[in-house]
Formats: C-alpha cells, structure tokens, sequence
C-alpha cells in the first residue's frame, strides 16, 4: 500500500477516531486504526468492540491496500510532523514507513485481516434529524445516565421514536432527565433503543451546529451518520424499564426561578459541604427562597432569592450536585420548579420539551 | 401474598407511610408485595424495574429500619417483578431489564427466593431452563443407565460429598440432558438455601465472550463461581475455544476447591474431546465418569410404556414391541415416534395397522434400515481409510500395511452385519473361516491396547451406519 496524503487530513481524521480505542483492549488489535486505501482516500476505523468509528479522508492513492497500525502512536507522530505532505507506504510484512520531509519513521503494525469486520445493519430504520436538535437533546440529558454497572439498562440513553416525536430519556434511580423532539417518521418505523454512554459520549464529541444525522436502527446495533463520520455502536441490551411511572403528575406548587441566579446561589452554598453527605435545603416562605446547607465539622451557608410564591411553608432537600446539572445544561432564562411535598420528587421544567425529576433527600431536622 | 406475609408486610407498610410522604407512599410503595422472606432477606415485588432502581437509590435505609422496627431485624432487601399483574410464583420470570430468555441465570437483582413452599423451587427451576418433566421420576432406568442413574442419584442427595466432578457421556437421545435436570431438580427441592446453575456449554461460552466485550467480567465470574452446584451441558463444544477454556479452568478449581458440585455431560468420554487442554481432561476424570449407552430391549418397551402411561395413552401392546423392535439407538426418536403413532390414533378413526405404522413412521424405519450395512460397503469404506486397493481386500498378500486394513474390514463385517464366518471369508476373497476368527481376536487385542486403532475403528463404524 502506498499513499500520500496532507498532515491536515490525517491529523483531523486520527483525532476524530482516536477516542473509541480503550487503553485497556483485550485483543492487541483493538489499539490499532485500521487504514485501508478507497478510490476517493483513506479509511480510517477504530473499534472497542462496543463502537466503531469510521472516517474517509483525502489522500492520492499510489498502490492500494490495507494495514492497522497503532493508533495513539501514529496520531502522536503524525502531530510532529514537520510539513505537510506525508507519504505512507507498507510493505507485505506490515511494516510501515512514513516519509514527511526530512522525517523518516518505520512502525511496525498487524495485518488488515485481524481487524474486526465493521458492523453492518441488516434492514435499518433510518431517521434524519438536525445535529443541533440532537445536540441540545444529549447535552440535556446524558448528565443524568446511571453509572452503576450492575443496572446496566440504565447505562445509555433510550432514543425512543414514538407519535412522531423523539423521546431521549437518562435516569439513575435518583434523577431522570427526558427531552422530546417533534418528528416525522411512519407508526411502522416506530422503535425503541437504548444507546450505551461511550457512544453517546462520541457523538457528542462529533456533533456540530449544524448539518444532519442520519440515524440507522437495526436489531442490536445503531449508526449515526454525520460529518463524513460513520458512528457504529451495540444498543445495550434489554428493555428500558417504565420511565412514565417517575415523572409526578400534577404539581402542587410551581416556582418560577431565574435560572443563573438560582445556580449560582446553590453553587455557593454547595461549597460548604462535603461530598458524601452534601444536601441542600431549600425553604420555602411568603414570596422567598432560602437555600441553606449545614455540614457538621464544615460548617454553614445560606443564600436568598426572591420569588413569587404564595402557598405554604415547607422545605424539601436536594443532593447539589443533581440539582446544579440540569441547570447548567439548559440555556433557558427561566426555569420552573414543580414540587409535591418534601418526600416527593421535583421536576424542572422549561419552557421546551423537556424535563428533569429529581428524588429529595430526608431533610435533616 | 399469603396471609403470613401479608401479617409481615401490613406493619412495615404503615410505619413507611408515616416516614415518606403521602405521594411518595402511593407512588412508590402503595402497590408493593411482600413476595417472601428468609432469615437473611426479604424479596418484595414491584410492577416495574423502575420502581427497584428508584426504591433502591431512595429509600432502601427507611425500608431497612421499617423491618427493624416491626421485629423483622436486619435484612437484606431484594426484588422481583410481577409478571402481567399475576401474583405468580414469585420467581424472576417477568425480569423487566434483559436477561430475559437466559438459562442458568442466579438472576442478580433478583432474589434466589427460599420460599417454603415446593411450588416456588419448581418454578426456579424452569426460569433456570430445565424442563420440569426431566425428574428422577420420569428417568426409566435399564442396564444401559444403571450405573449413571446411581450415580446422578448419589451426587443429587449429597451434592458434593459423593463424586465431583460427575462425568456423564453418551451419544444423541440417549439421557443425559435428562439426568442432569433431574440432578438439578432434586437439589432445588431438597436444599432450599443451594444455588443452582443449569447452562450449555455454548452458553456458558457466549456469556463469557459478552462479559468480556462488556468487562462484565466480575458479574460474570460471581454468577458461575458462587454456585452450590453447577451442571454444564455440552462439555465437548468447549473443544478448539482456548479462552473459554481457560475460564471454565478456573471456574471449576474455584468450586472444586469450594467443596461444590460439578456435573458435566459430553457427547464423548473426555480424552477423546478434541483439542481439549490436557489439563481439563484430567479433571473430568477426577471424579466419577459414567456412560449412557443406548438401551436395550426390554428397557425400549419400559420407556414407551412408561412415557404412554405419563401421556394417557393407550396403545395395544404390538404397536409398543413394534416401536422398540424398530428404534434400538436413540430414546427421543423413539419417544417422537410414540407421540406420532399416539396423536395419529387419536385423531383418525381408521384402525391402527402395521401398515400404517410403517407409513407412518416411514421416514425414521428408512433411517434405521438404511443402516443395513454392506460387507462390500465396509470393504470400500475401510480401503478408503487406509489408502489401499479394494482389490487388496480381497489379496492373499500379508504385509502389514494390507494385512491389517483386510482384518479390521473383516471384524467391521463381523460386528455389523450378519454374515457368518464361512460369509465373511468368502466375501474377502475365500478366505478360511478360521482366518475370520483369528482376525477378530487381532483386532479386538489391538483396540484394547491402543486408543487411536479404537477410535478409528469406532469412526468407520459409525460413518458407515450412517
């Protein structure tokens, strides 16, 4: 195989795949990229067996041919590289030389045959949507995906098209964030998957502001299409359970908060508390909020808004950390906070499709 | 929810009520069941996963010390899920996050529910993928699976203290699947507190492949190596798969050194699995092998009558010796071929005959029949194998390399046909019967002695009966 191609190229297509390669891979191969000569390039390939990447680059193709080498090593010389034009040849025992002005590299990397095949959909529902809904959607949510491995159904996001519309649902038995898209689609394309964190965590890497994604549902894996990215990762097996049955029915009071106030006020307080018992309470009077934390041995804090708020007394305890990541994902001026009573969940909400409950904690007397 | 759980679980419901709020009450805990209760935990049943996890991350501590109060002391708290709304047997059928479909599952956030009621074992037992129809009960036992039927028996009443390893192999149909089961269904019945795991050996390998894509590896070994007794069918697929192999090595030196019970069943005897680590094959034999041979006669007809009886069937007794005059090698063959005979009885009013019978069953007598071998068959079959002329077969010429092929055709020919001695001679170009005799004697001499003649002598058999 030899080819020519342009730092630049190489450069973007290496970081864009570099992030699915794990550092710990169980087989050798795995921490290698796999390049294989197109008509039009290069393809670049990198799996964890879980996610697969793949990106098609520019180069003028002297002799065709394939070879994986690995991919940190290559991506940090490539870097170094002192000019642009960077000619790659491998020679039949996986050797391969990079030539880029007067720089001279030989690395030793494993044969195309080893490489894992690249997943391939059987007779996918394919939706298309804008990479600025979707982008808004994930930042909204993949905060709140459960990172307890035992629950491994919660360990994704679900993407369920339902009624024409996306529903992306994260939750972790503590808090659940859903945000819902208008969509048009067929009842006969209708589908519901759960997509694993380290893909989601990818795609958010590769969404841009604008532009489409294509996403392909097959059985047990999806693809996302995007920026001349191909973005292939296994749905997490099993069924989502019944998120419905979280999400509290009517309220009983809803507070109008200013959103970057309000984060600030309970970032401050947050401050003097400790992580393992960190809860803050937040006390509701005549027309004013007090958030307040006290942490034995640390010490207090307190903090007062303004609201409008006219019904009973009563306090309701937060972890912090749950309640200040929703309000620094949403961009909105404005949130709302329903509430039931103190043993019962909160649900932000905004003016949008979308909202984030959010389970109390004992409010310590 | 019985009345004794219901006592339990009316108190602790209330003095919850009184610790969370009234929405939080209903939401969460208002459809709650006590489903059961040992001294170690309490397993409640929830419609929903969601209702666990959020259960779980919220208010485990307030459960725990509602139990505490209302005199139950500390208990662990697990869950399971009802199944359409049924108040089943509370086991972890309705298991709402995957896992669903899966054999030996110690299904995780599930519990193992002790119950004290048979029922709920029985019912284990299916979710772990055993047939609850594959009993001791049901296992008509003949000189063909005497000596594994004592031995699955010992093993199933004290798991562990008899043999362990227990090694059971046979060919096809023949009752290992069944005798594993069984071994499984007793202990489920007997020890309430025993964890059992059924698995295939393909599953146990699929299993270990996602654990591995996953790195689920730890939730992986605790299922396998946390078991009282583990029974894996199939060993032989393990055959070729280095990793897998491996795994089971140290999964089964984990539980042997723990004084558990390891079952196994082989299409095969151990040292003749195929690239099979040495080491594995050791181990296999370490404890008690036991071969299941196909049954003969007599133990034919007890199987049909017995399987009749079960099924409430009546068939007039030729139709049974016809059966297990015809089927010799395989029990469920013989007992597909029973089930056939039965429902065509049931539904047709003509009169059973032989004839019918035999058209009937025309495509498995074909099968049977088909393996009416041939001394010229054997002969072509045997000079194939080892690379020598047919005409050969036949030579008078004695060097080893043609002599030997010759005596083996003629001990073949001896062992599956019917021809007599002074036949077989005349067949292998008019040979004195008394060079038949000596060559049979040859053979057998030498099979005893070496392995790879007796497998080899073994695999032309079977390619032939084919």
């Amino acid at each position: 195989m030899k080819l020519t191609a342009t730092k630049e190229a190489l450069l973007d297509g290496l970081q864009t795949i570099q992030n699915v390669v794990s550092t710990r891979a169980t087989l050798p191969v795995l921490s290698n990229v796999l390049i294989e000569t197109t008509e039009t390039g290069v393809r670049l390939t990198t799996t964890d067996l879980e996610v697969s990447v793949r990106r098609d680059i520019n180069a003028q193709i002297e002799k065709p041919g394939a070879t994986t080498l690995p991919a940190k090593r290559l991506l940090s010389i490539v870097r170094e590289l002192p000019s642009s034009e960077i000619v790659l040849e491998t020679d039949a025992k996986q050797i391969t030389s990079l030539r880029c002005g007067p720089s001279f590299f030989k690395v030793y990397g494993m044969p195309k045959d080893d490489y894992p095949a690249f997943p391939s959909l059987r007779e996918p529902r394919v939706f298309t949507m804008k990479q600025s809904e979707l982008k808004d959607g994930l930042r909204k949510t993949s905060y709140a995906i459960s990172l307890d491995e035992t629950r491994y159904v919660l360990n994704g996001i679900l993407f369920a098209f339902r009624d024409n519309k996306l529903t992306l649902v994260a939750t972790d038995g503590r808090r659940l964030a859903l945000w819902d898209n208008d969509m048009e689609f067929p009842k006969s394309l209708e589908r519901d998957f759960i997509v694993p964190t380290k893909a989601i965590h990818e795609i958010e890497r590769l969404l841009k502001e604008d532009g489409e994604i294509i996403i392909s549902a097959g059985e047990n894996l999806v693809s996302f299409e995007l920026n001349g990215t191909l973005l292939v990762s296994k749905m997490v097996e099993g069924t989502y359970p019944n998120y419905r049955q979280v999400i509290p029915g009517e309220a009983k009071e809803r507070i109008s908060l200013e959103r970057e106030a309000f984060l600030k006020c309970v970032h401050r307080v947050s401050l003097l508390s400790n992580e393992k018992t960190s809860s803050i309470r937040l006390n509701f009077t005549k027309n004013n909020l007090d958030i307040t934390s006290n942490t034995p041995d640390i010490g207090e804090a307190k903090e007062s808004i303004s609201i409008a708020y006219r019904g009973r007394e009563f306090a309701i305890a937060f972890n912090p950390e749950y309640m200040m990541a929703p309000l620094r994902a949403l961009p909105d001026d404005e949130v709302f906070l329903d509430l039931i009573d103190e043993m019962s969940p909160g649900v932000f909400k905004i003016k949008t499709p979308f909202l984030y409950v959010l389970m109390p904690m004992r409010v310590s007397v | 929810m019985t009345p004794e759980l219901q006592a339990i679980w009316t108190p602790v419901s209330e003095t919850l009520r009184g610790r969370v709020s009234e929405d939080a009450y209903h939401r969460w805990f208002h459809e709650v069941e006590l489903a059961c209760m040992d001294d170690k935990s309490v397993t409640l049943r929830v419609p929903n996963p969601i209702h666990q996890f959020f259960i779980e991350s919220n208010f485990l501590t307030v459960l725990q010390s509602a139990f505490e109060e209302c005199g139950s002391g500390t208990r662990e708290v697990r869950f399971v899920f009802s199944s359409n709304g049924e108040h089943s047997n509370g086991n972890g059928n309705g298991n709402g996050d995957a896992e669903a479909d899966d054999f030996a599952d110690i299904p995780e956030p599930v519990a193992e529910p002790a119950a004290p009621r048979r029922p709920n074992r029985q019912a284990i037992g299916q979710s772990l993928g055993m047939n609850p129809r594959n009993s001791f009960d049901t296992f008509v036992v003949g000189a063909n699976s005497q000596f594994a039927h004592a031995a699955s028996q010992a093993v199933a009443q004290s798991p562990a203290k008899t043999y362990n390893p227990l090694f059971i192999y046979g060919g096809s149909g023949l009752g290992k699947t069944h005798l594993l089961q069984a071994i499984g269904h007793h202990v489920l019945a007997a020890r309430r507190d025993f964890k059992v795991a059924y698995i295939s050996c393909e599953q146990f390998t699929n299993e270990f492949i996602d654990a591995i894509q996953h790195a689920t590896l730890v939730r992986f070994r605790k299922r396998y190596r946390q078991a009282d007794v583990l029974m894996i069918d199939d060993i032989q697929f393990l055959a070729g798969r280095e990793r897998s192999q491996e795994e089971f090595f140290h999964t089964f030196n984990a539980l042997h050194d723990g004084h558990k019970q390891i079952v196994l069943s082989s299409d095969r005897p151990a040292s003749e699995i195929e690239k099979l680590e040495q080491r594995l094959v050791s181990r296999f034999e370490w404890g008690m092998t036991a071969e299941l041979q196909p049954p003969d006669l007599e133990t034919r007809i007890a199987i049909l009558k017995k399987k009749a009886e079960a099924m409430s069937i009546v068939l007039d007794a030729w139709v049974i010796d016809f059966l297990a005059d015809k089927i010799r090698n395989n029990v469920r063959r013989l007992e597909g071929a029973l089930m056939r005979v039965a429902t065509y009885k049931s539904i047709s009013d003509r009169p059973v005959t032989r004839e019918t019978i035999e058209n009937l069953l025309r495509d498995i007598l074909q099968e049977q029949a088909r393996r009416v071998v041939t001394i010229d068959q054997i002969q072509r079959k045997v000079a194939e194998h080892f690379d020598v002329r047919i005409a050969d077969m036949t030579s008078k010429r004695r060097p080893a390399n043609i002599a030997f092929p010759r005596q083996i055709a003629m001990f073949i020919s001896r062992r599956l046909t019917r021809a007599s001695l002074t036949e077989v001679g005349d067949a292998f170009g008019g040979k004195d019967h008394g060079t038949v005799i000596h060559a049979e004697k040859l053979v057998k001499k030498r099979m005893e002695e070496d392995s790879d003649i007796r497998q080899t002598i073994n695999l032309l058999e079977t390619q032939l009966q084919r």
